[in-house]
């Protein structure tokens, strides 16, 4: 662990785990640049230049950004393509492939203009190679394995140089064993910020890349042969309730992007906010082209960067709107047992099976039952707000939104204190009479009993 | 009082007396050396029942038994006294003995009454006639029958060790079987739960006609393993009963639930091989015979000795086969100097009583090997399901369970996991039923010594209970060869030793 490293950044979980990798440097490589390892799960802050041109650097979510050096002019970074272990969330931890110690690898934040030299040394039990996503460089750059360049093998080191010609979002992967490399988590971000420090300017600017991997329940390990049945939804590999709040001062303008490096499209949704989408991985869209949304769908593959100004103070949701995609680990063949009636068979279970418990007859929802589950795996839905159980899991965190939260103050502010009668709240009064169609018999109130179901006029089922 | 044909009168009742003293009625009939045999080799008694006092009075020593559930050695001890069959044949040595008192006594001499009159004379002339044949044969015949009583000893003897044998098989097939049958319906009431709740899946309208079938077809043939179960445990039961010749309430008496538990260690091959050579009936029979055909011989001197096994090894190496290694196991019989031999016959006649002995000894080894190796496996077998299936069974439900807990697998799936567990349970079951069996019929092929198995026959098992952790029996102690049996030895050699 190098002092210059450390002191570079500051950590917001406190969790200050940067180490170097002394082992690739010092290594009888004396012209490689430093491959900075980072071990936290936590939100780095942001990692302000400290050569170069200058620029506003992003946050990114659960994850940080890689130092360079500066050598001839040439912005130089050193990525090492390696296993990982990442914390899906407390209590999971993945075996993946990544970069400097974390999958996602860092994010790599250049300036429009910038001639960028990157190493990339393979510590993976295969070749790989990197592809830039979205980046304009000469064809020989482009990483595509045995079309543009040999593969990277085990512990060889490859460079790519181009100039990062222009501002953007985009990202960087593999495109060496191609399904197997990504399903194992090896992606990462990329942000060109425009030569005008003020053009595009944000006060906040976060980022994360949209991931999925299927992870059997008391198993560590990606299943890469999965082609669209995965069980965690993620956003930089990270899970709710371990995805970090995007916290934001009220009035800022905020940008989040977001990458999709998962097998399908993911609507992401906005709440108690309009946003716009301003960018894609084609570049910055014209104002006048603009529209505003509050849910913007990512296909697969893409980028996106949306701006809102945070007007209202707040918790607000944003998250994948394909509402399994806001769930964790769960079992994809399980039957519906709504209004199904256990009484008198529930007994009989428990009498061949202790420890069984009746659940899913009034709905998924589990309320606060906490049971044992295998090992190193999440419960299907968790987290817990100020009013009770948040019960959503997977692609789902929270844009908080605070008067006071100081500027360059990421740190989780806790529950939006609401204004008095602000909040939904039962109604004790008189209940005006239902509504009804006329001609309708009125409806009977519920009984609590199974539904009995008559398909096809009246036919009988046994 | 002092004529001639009086004093012969006396004399005869003398000699008729003294031929008797050899050859009189046991006060036990010949059963308290079979009685003493069973003892030494199955640890339970047996005993004539001559009246209808003898059979209340067993009938009495049942009832505190009957009481509690039945063991494994209550059940043998319950076959030799009540078995009927076992009685029948107990009863041959009572027509035998009584065979070989006969041959002991003189036939009654006839006594003959002549009076005659004529000429003015009359004669009176009275005769004592005794069967002076019978008299001198009387030796001999008393010498055969005592070896027809000696044999029916033996015959009997090994009636009541198979007898015994039959009702450890029986007894350990009946509780095992009715242990199945409270697993099958285990496994049927995993079956009966999900064909219920996938009747109300369907009525609530969450699953189709096909689902309904496929739970319910599992719960029908469930109940028809049941079915199968329960007669096959009935059928397993009367045989039981038959041996123990139990009938009336006294058939309604109760086993344990459960098989007694593995023993924690088992004997080596070769302990096994030494016990069957010393204790089988039918070695020690043949070698008695070679015994008695030397001293019939009038050859009484031994010079040397020479090893049954030795002879057999002999001529597997003439016969190129590999010499047998590792270990050796003798049975030594006496062998004469054929130099001072008088004559061809008697040495061909004792080198036949030799080569059966020899023949003997073979088989009993091959049987006793045959046995141990049976036992062997089964015991692995048993041991396998004990300390590996059932506890990987246990580990499959326990994650299972997480597994619905974490809403990964449904009800249907931990019912299925249920039924799949209590299958295995039943198949550990069987492991340990065939156990027992095997340790049954390796003690049968020993000539009847429980070989240290008694300890743990009565002991249920608690092992085999669902999710509860298997714990080897410590009290249980590694079998150890059986000592020689002096007392079924100097039985028939008590009842050579009458011989005159
Ligand atoms: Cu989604």
């Amino acid at each position: 662990m190098t002092a210059s490293s450390n002191s570079r950044r500051t950590f917001l979980a406190g969790a200050t785990t940067l180490l170097s990798a002394g082992m690739v440097s010092r290594a009888g490589a004396a012209s490689l640049p430093e491959a900075p390892v980072h071990a936290s799960a936590a939100t780095a802050a942001p990692l302000v230049p400290p050569n170069g041109r200058p620029y506003n650097p992003v946050v990114t979510l659960n994850g940080w950004s890689l130092p360079w050096r500066m050598k001839d002019g040439v912005k130089e970074f050193h990525l090492v393509a390696e296993p990982v272990v990442r914390e899906v969330a407390p209590g999971m931890t993945a075996n993946l492939w990544g970069y400097n110690g974390q999958s996602p690898g860092p994010t790599i934040e250049v300036v429009e203009g910038d001639r960028v030299r990157i190493f990339v040394t393979n510590k993976l039990p295969e070749h790989t190679s990197i592809h830039w996503h979205g980046q304009i460089l000469p064809n020989g750059m482009d990483g595509v394995s045995g079309v543009t360049q040999p593969s990277i093998q085990p512990g060889k080191t490859f460079v790519y140089e181009f100039v990062a010609k222009h501002a953007g979002t985009f990202m960087y992967h593999p495109h060496a064993d191609e399904m197997v490399q990504m399903a194992m988590g090896m992606m990462g971000f990329w942000v060109t910020h425009p030569k005008d420090i003020r053009q595009h300017a944000v006060d906040r600017d976060f980022v994360f890349l949209l991931g999925a991997y299927d992870i059997e329940p008391g198993s560590y390990t990606p299943q890469v042969n999965t082609m669209l049945d995965f069980n965690l939804w993620t956003f930089n590999s990270r899970v709710f309730p371990a995805i970090d709040p995007m916290v934001v001062r009220q009035g800022d303008r905020v940008r989040i992007r977001a990458g999709n490096l998962t097998m399908t499209n993911h609507p992401i949704h906005l709440h108690g906010h309009t946003f716009q989408v301003t960018g894609t991985d084609g570049g910055w869209v014209r104002p006048s082209a603009r529209w505003p949304e509050v849910t913007t769908d990512i296909a697969v593959g893409q980028m996106r960067a949306i701006e809102f100004v945070a007007d209202n103070p707040g918790d607000w949701a944003f998250h994948c709107h394909k509402s399994h995609h806001t769930m964790n680990a769960m079992g994809h063949d399980v039957p519906t047992l709504i209004g199904v009636d256990h009484r008198g068979v529930a007994e009989k279970i428990n009498n061949l099976v202790p420890g069984y418990m009746v659940m899913g007859d009034k709905g998924g929802s589990m309320g606060s039952m906490r049971m044992a589950l295998p090992e190193n795996t999440l419960p299907m839905m968790t987290g817990t707000g100020q009013f009770g159980e948040i019960e959503m899991g997977g692609m789902f965190t929270l844009v908080k939104v605070r008067e006071g939260q100081a500027r360059g103050d990421y740190r989780d502010p806790g529950h939006y204190r609401h204004p008095k009668g602000s909040v939904a709240y039962e109604w004790t009064g008189e209940l005006p009479p239902a509504p009804q169609a006329p001609g309708m018999a009125p409806l009977a109130p519920a009984q609590g009993k199974p539904v009995d179901v008559k398909r096809g006029g009246g036919h009988e089922h046994h | 009082m002092t004529s001639t044909p009086m004093a012969t009168a006396l004399a005869v009742p003398i000699l008729a007396l003294a031929l008797s003293g050899c050859a009189s009625f046991s006060p036990d009939g010949g059963m308290d050396a079979v009685n003493r045999a069973t003892q030494a080799r199955t640890g339970a008694a047996t005993t004539l029942l001559r009246t209808e006092h003898d059979r209340n009075a067993l009938a009495e020593q049942l009832k505190p038994m009957l009481a509690q559930p039945l063991g494994a050695d209550d059940a043998v001890r319950i076959a030799l006294l009540n078995n009927r069959a076992l009685q029948a044949t107990y009863w041959e040595l009572g027509i035998a003995e009584a065979d070989l008192v006969q041959a002991g006594r003189l036939q009654n001499p006839a006594f003959g009454y002549q009076h005659k009159r004529g000429g003015g004379s009359t004669s009176i002339e009275r005769s004592l006639a005794v069967n002076l044949a019978n008299l001198l044969t009387a030796p001999l015949a008393v010498r055969m029958e005592r070896g027809r009583f000696e044999q029916a000893q033996l015959r009997v003897t090994s009636e009541a060790l198979k007898t015994a044998a039959e009702t450890r098989r029986a007894y350990y097939e009946a509780v095992g079987a009715a242990q199945a049958v409270e697993y099958a319906k285990q496994v049927a009431g995993a079956a009966d739960a999900s064909a219920e709740l996938a009747q109300r899946m369907r009525k609530a309208g969450n699953w189709s006609a096909f689902d309904q079938a496929r739970e319910a077809a599992f719960y029908a043939e469930a109940m028809a393993d049941v079915a199968r179960a329960s007669s096959a445990a009935s059928a397993a039961r009367e045989r039981l009963t038959r041996l123990l010749g139990l009938a009336g309430t006294e058939g309604g008496y109760r086993l344990p639930e459960r098989l007694p538990e593995l023993p924690a260690a088992a004997p080596e091959l070769a302990d096994v091989e030494q016990a069957a050579l010393r204790e089988r009936l039918d070695v020690r029979a043949a070698a008695k015979e070679a015994e008695h055909t030397a001293a019939s011989l009038g050859l009484t001197r031994a010079t040397r000795f020479i090893n049954v096994l030795e002879l057999g090894a002999l001529r597997e190496r003439e016969g190129g086969e590999p010499v047998q290694r590792g270990y050796e196991v003798t049975l030594e019989i006496p062998l004469f100097d054929w130099g001072t031999a008088r004559t061809r016959r008697a040495e061909a006649v004792y080198m036949q009583a030799v080569n059966r002995v020899a023949e003997t000894a073979v088989n009993a080894r091959s049987e006793a090997r045959e046995a141990y190796f049976a036992w062997r496996t089964a015991y692995d077998l048993a041991r396998h399901y004990r300390d590996v299936v059932i506890p990987l069974r246990k580990q499959l439900s326990d994650e299972t369970l997480l597994r619905y807990n974490g809403m990964l697998l449904s009800t249907f799936e931990l019912l299925a996991d249920a039924r799949e567990q209590r299958v295995a349970v039943a198949a550990a079951i069987d492991a340990l039923k065939e156990y027992w069996i095997a340790d049954a019929g390796l003690e049968a092929a020993l000539g009847g010594r429980p070989h240290g198995a008694a300890a743990a026959g009565d002991k249920p098992n608690e092992a085999n209970k669902p999710n509860e952790a298997n714990k080897p029996n410590e009290a249980s102690q590694p079998n150890k060869p059986n000592k020689p049996d002096q007392t079924t030895g100097s039985t028939q050699h008590n009842a050579h030793g009458a011989h005159p």
